[in-house]
């Protein structure tokens, strides 16, 4: 059963390398016949390696310790649910999900791709099997899941503590649909430029695939970012480290694309700048695989590392980014230019955009690499941390949320601006008022925070004034106000939504940064504590075991003014005897869009326990602002313009097939 | 062979993925394509759509018009110049397509004989933990009794059965544990007690602690002629330092030995052992600890005796990087470590020792595995 998994994997290797030559082959040389290759060869390589991952998954969920892969990182004693996720909790696990969602993404362009010119079609089959015959290969390599033991241990060594979480069955698979999705948009660019055909309509086909990719890591950074919140127990929801940093950089580069691809597509526009994002965005997917998979950065998610495998990520990373790049300077002087526009106009705000999302890319950039070549020159370690950050993104990205609702309202080609500014009166005023309520009502805010929530306010005003203006209120009656809004196209509430869900992470970030209060003190059953206007009483300490850990496990009553406990709070210490290792489980009470966070420390000599308590107001914002975010992209992703494009003489002779009417 | 069967079936289908487009018949001239025309006609049809409910301005309408307009006249024009390109030779796209057909098989099974193990069957933990006992390696042996053992945690005899095997497989720990449980459900007998006793010794690294000692007694009183007890105590004289007394007591045990006894060996020798430690009593023998180290030992405190032990084991760590080509020194100063509860410290030397044996000898494998059944964390 293993071996058969194995052999899928080989298979599925082998099917790459033919993705890789024979349709492109089609499209340079007109053979119809070779181009069609491309749809069924990436289906079937999809299918032989969800296969493998198949097997892989179901040696762990049956603890198959002949498996070296799943000996090291299972135990038979673990929630089946920690089994399974454990197959992708892991360096060779993980990146075999890589693949798997990366040729599962070829499979998608060759059954909905049916609107798209063959030649193109094929290019971009081609281009996804160059991506998937270099992993698959770097995977049979450096890091083959099904490498086998014999004779097989008893027992595995227990996957990492801290990622035996339901976040684990989360966030990598929504943030590799995300990382890997904007492999299209890369295949789509350099598709394109081998064919020498770029226009408006490239930017309509590339749309989907960048909205998708764009909605998944969006989801992905969100529910890593509310996983290290709770399971870290330091209470941060974002810690500029590397790694996240490492995922942060292609969702600015692709928030960037996905408006720049709007340009090109209505006005045919920032053709070369779109291609080049399209390019950047994949490289800095590629660029963050290598830093966490190569052992450059030691984290929680580096896993094992060998030197090895850095060089491999390297050379693949260096041939694509190397080539893509060059092939780009090829080709780049031979497009034609766009549509002209004024600088005050839609296109005038999108550009302002993505100079500001591109300049703040480079900002992480920099700080995330800049103390790796220090380190490398002169081998002295140095960290680049939150302050740099605070310092330079900070204040890029005040500008940019200002900015934001202007965008929609603008004309396309040239924009009346103290027209807009009119329209988004009503908008202003109620940030103003927001503000000073702020200010004058709510004890310790800052002007800085007032104006923070003034922002977040603006900012929910606004895409709901672009939203309320184009459904004509005010200016038609209500019945056909509500018609009219009915028929907009899914793509404005898209707009709508997604810049509505930056207003409410905004208004999170700035609510736990200005107004959160912090407790650390020393409790013993019976003892009482305060937190913003709130007492809790601590119950009592109780050692608890579970499947494969024990815990000290710490009980809080939350009481009402009258001293009565109305709920209870449960924060726990865990050590898990296998890894030897202990990890906090916060307690954690959401009121409203609050949370009261608890996290225990350790016990001192005399009975009294360590306890730190956080009142963090408005922390959930954050991460529901982001599934607005994402929502806003799955809207839009249903808009139908994005379905069209196929001759009509095809899209009859295609109507029975299962592919299109899914699309 | 139902593994053949699966990867035969898998390699077909894999090639008819790229066989089947190659052979179907017809269009190989393909009709210039047309949709980047679908795109403009579409998007001049949302256009109209937005005037008509007002989004946009008919004067910027009209203009968005005429430039949508002059895309597809382009978009026209590139199809109305474009020949069907010649197709490039009959021969070429033939050769490139059996090539393609061929490299599937070769290229999977040649790099699957490679590195696979085609012969190796999956074993999955419940399967392998449900067999017939005669096939089951030790292991799997006591992982069923554990698995047994935790369910049903008051049967006596298990751990009976068990504590024996442990103490067999050098898990002191574990043994000391199994016996207190079989003597606690089932009751003393003088072979659990010696066992106890052997098991407790053990896990202090061969030293017969007082405790061991107090088993051993136990089970002499159960027992008076109960051979592993009377050995061991006369180990415990010996270590003291008073050999002469240790190897009265071996003599005297040799003495009662019935004749099939398996105790005669280890008696002899230790008696010649005593008698060549009492002729040069002053070079004591290099490894273990001395008799003045045990004598001393003895009357220590927990901590200081405890000092003493990481004093020797850092000797033994010492002697094992001069000298790393000893499987036996790096299993002892592994277990030595864990016990000492310094578990970096002894996935560090699990990790100078593999090195040092060479990562892929059967010497490093077994101190893997005995790093594993000693509960040691992995290495990363």
């Amino acid at each position: 059963m293993v071996e058969i998994g194995h052999f899928a994997l080989v298979l599925a290797f082998a099917l790459a390398l033919v993705q890789s030559v024979l349709p492109l082959a089609g499209a340079r040389s007109g053979n119809a016949r070779m181009m069609a290759t491309g749809g069924p060869v990436a289906i079937t390589g999809f299918v032989m390696v969800a296969l493998a991952f198949a097997v892989l998954t179901l040696s762990y969920a049956r603890s198959d310790f002949s498996v070296v892969n799943v000996w090291e990182n299972s135990h038979s004693l673990k929630p089946m649910l920690y089994k399974i996720t454990g197959t992708w909790g892991n360096h060779e696990g993980s990146m075999l999900l890589w693949v798997l969602i990366l040729t599962f993404f070829g499979a998608l362009v060759a059954l909905f791709g049916a609107n798209l010119p063959a030649t193109l079609r094929a290019g971009v089959i081609s281009v996804q099997g160059w991506i998937g015959a270099a992993f698959l290969l770097f995977i049979l390599a450096t890091s083959n899941p099904f490498t086998r033991l014999t004779p097989a241990p008893i027992e595995g060594r227990d996957l990492n503590p801290v990622l035996q979480d339901i976040g684990l069955a989360i966030h990598p698979p929504l943030l590799y649909l995300g990382y890997v999705g904007f492999s299209v948009c890369f295949s789509f660019a350099v598709a394109a430029l081998i064919d020498g055909r770029i226009d408006a309509a490239w930017a309509r086909w590339v749309r989907p695939w960048t909205l998708a990719a764009w909605s998944f890591l969006t989801g992905g950074i969100a529910m890593g970012s509310y996983w290290a919140y709770y399971e870290l127990g330091w209470g941060g929801f974002w810690f500029w480290d590397p790694v996240e940093n490492a995922s942060f950089m292609p969702w600015l580069a692709g928030t960037a694309l996905l408006h720049s691809a709007i340009v090109m597509e209505k006005r045919s526009a920032l053709k070369i700048w779109t291609l080049l994002l399209a390019i950047l965005t994949f490289s800095l997917s590629l660029l963050g695989t290598f830093l966490v998979r190569s052992g450059v950065l030691t984290s929680v998610h580096a896993f094992a590392t060998d030197p090895s495998r850095g060089i491999f990520i390297l050379c693949i990373l260096t041939i694509f980014i190397g080539g893509s790049l060059a092939l780009f300077a090829l080709r780049a002087p031979t497009l034609t230019a766009g549509g002209i526009f004024h600088p005050v106009s839609r296109e005038g705000a999108l550009v302002l955009n993505n100079l500001f999302l591109t300049t703040a890319t480079a900002t992480v950039l920099i700080g995330t690499l800049y103390p790796l070549v220090v380190e490398a020159l002169s081998g002295d370690k140095i960290s680049v941390g939150a302050p740099f950050f605070n310092l330079t993104f900070g204040p890029l990205m005040v500008p940019l949320l200002a900015l934001v609702p202007f965008g929609p309202l603008l004309a396309w080609k040239r924009g009346d601006l103290l027209a807009v500014g009119q329209r988004l009166m009503a908008a202003f005023a109620g940030a103003l008022l927001v503000v000073l309520v702020t200010a004058l009502f709510v004890d310790g805010a800052s002007v800085l925070a007032a104006l923070g929530v003034g922002l977040a306010a603006w900012l929910v005003f606004g895409a709901l004034t672009d939203l309320a203006l184009k459904a004509g209120v005010g200016s038609v009656p209500v019945g056909t106000m509500l018609r009219r809004l009915a028929g907009l196209p899914l793509s404005v509430f898209g707009t709508t939504l997604a810049h509505l869900g930056l207003g409410l992470t905004t208004l999170g970030v700035v609510g736990v940064l200005s107004f959160e209060s912090e407790n650390i003190l020393s409790m013993r059953p019976g003892d009482t504590a305060e937190i913003a206007g709130r007492a809790l009483r601590f119950e009592s300490i109780d050692p608890v075991k579970g499947p494969n850990y024990t815990e000290d496990r710490a009980t809080f009553a939350l009481l009402d003014e009258a001293g009565q406990p109305y709920a209870s709070v449960v924060s726990a210490k865990r050590f898990y005897p296998v890894r030897q290792m202990p990890t906090t489980e916060a307690g954690i009470r959401t009121m409203g869009f609050s949370q009261l966070y608890i996290s225990i420390g350790d016990q001192t000599a005399d009975g009294a326990l360590v306890v730190r308590i956080w009142w963090k107001p408005m922390v959930t914002l954050i991460w529901l602002g982001a599934l607005v975010m994402m929502g806003g992209g799955a809207v839009s992703l249903f808009d139908r313009r994005l379905r069209v494009g196929a001759p009509a003489r095809r899209r009859k002779a295609a109507s029975g097939r299962p592919g299109e009417a899914a699309a | 062979m139902l593994f053949w069967f699966v990867a035969a079936l898998l390699t077909v289908g894999a090639s008819l993925a790229v066989l089947l487009p190659l052979a179907r018949r017809g269009d190989d001239e393909r009709a210039a394509e047309s949709n980047d025309l679908e795109v403009y006609r579409d998007q001049l049809a949302e256009l109209d759509r937005d005037a008509a409910r007002g989004l946009i301005q008919p004067a910027e309408a009209e203009q968005a018009r005429a430039e949508i307009a002059r895309r597809i006249l382009q978009a026209d024009g590139r199809i109305a110049e474009s020949t069907p390109k010649a197709p490039a030779g009959r021969m070429l796209p033939r050769i490139a397509a059996t090539v393609a057909i061929l490299a599937v098989p070769l290229v999977s099974w040649g790099i699957y004989a490679g590195i696979g193990s085609p012969g190796l069957p999956s074993q999955p933990l419940a399967e392998r933990l449900a067999k017939n006992p005669a096939d089951s390696t030790v292991d799997e042996l006591v992982a069923r009794a554990e698995a047994h053992l935790a369910a049903n945690p008051s049967d006596g005899r298990g751990w009976d059965v068990l504590a024996p095997i442990y103490l067999r497989l050098g898990r002191y720990g574990e043994a000391v544990n199994a016996y207190r449980n079989a003597i606690r459900l089932d009751g003393a007998s003088a072979l659990r007690e010696s066992g106890l006793g052997e098991a407790t010794a053990g896990a202090a690294g061969g030293l017969v602690t007082e405790e061991a000692r107090a088993a051993f007694a136990r089970a002499l009183e159960l027992e008076p002629e109960q051979p592993k007890a009377r050995y061991y105590l006369a180990t415990a004289l010996a270590q003291e330092g008073r050999t002469a007394e240790a190897k009265a007591a071996w003599q005297a045990m040799l003495a009662a030995l019935p004749p099939n006894s398996p105790w005669h060996a280890a008696t002899a020798q230790a008696i010649e052992q005593a008698n060549s430690e009492l002729a040069a009593a002053e070079t004591p023998p290099a490894p273990g600890p001395t008799s003045e180290q045990v004598e001393a030992a003895a009357d220590m405190s927990e901590e200081d005796r405890n000092a003493m032990i990481q004093t020797m084991v850092a000797g033994l760590d010492a002697r094992l990087r001069e000298n790393p080509q000893d499987p036996e020194g790096w299993a002892r100063l592994l277990r030595s470590y864990v016990m000492l509860g310094d578990k970096q410290a002894a996935s560090d030397a699990l990790a100078r020792g593999r090195q040092a044996l060479g990562e892929d000898s059967d010497a490093a494998r077994n101190l893997v595995a005995l790093a594993g059944s000693l509960g040691l964390p992995a290495t990363e």
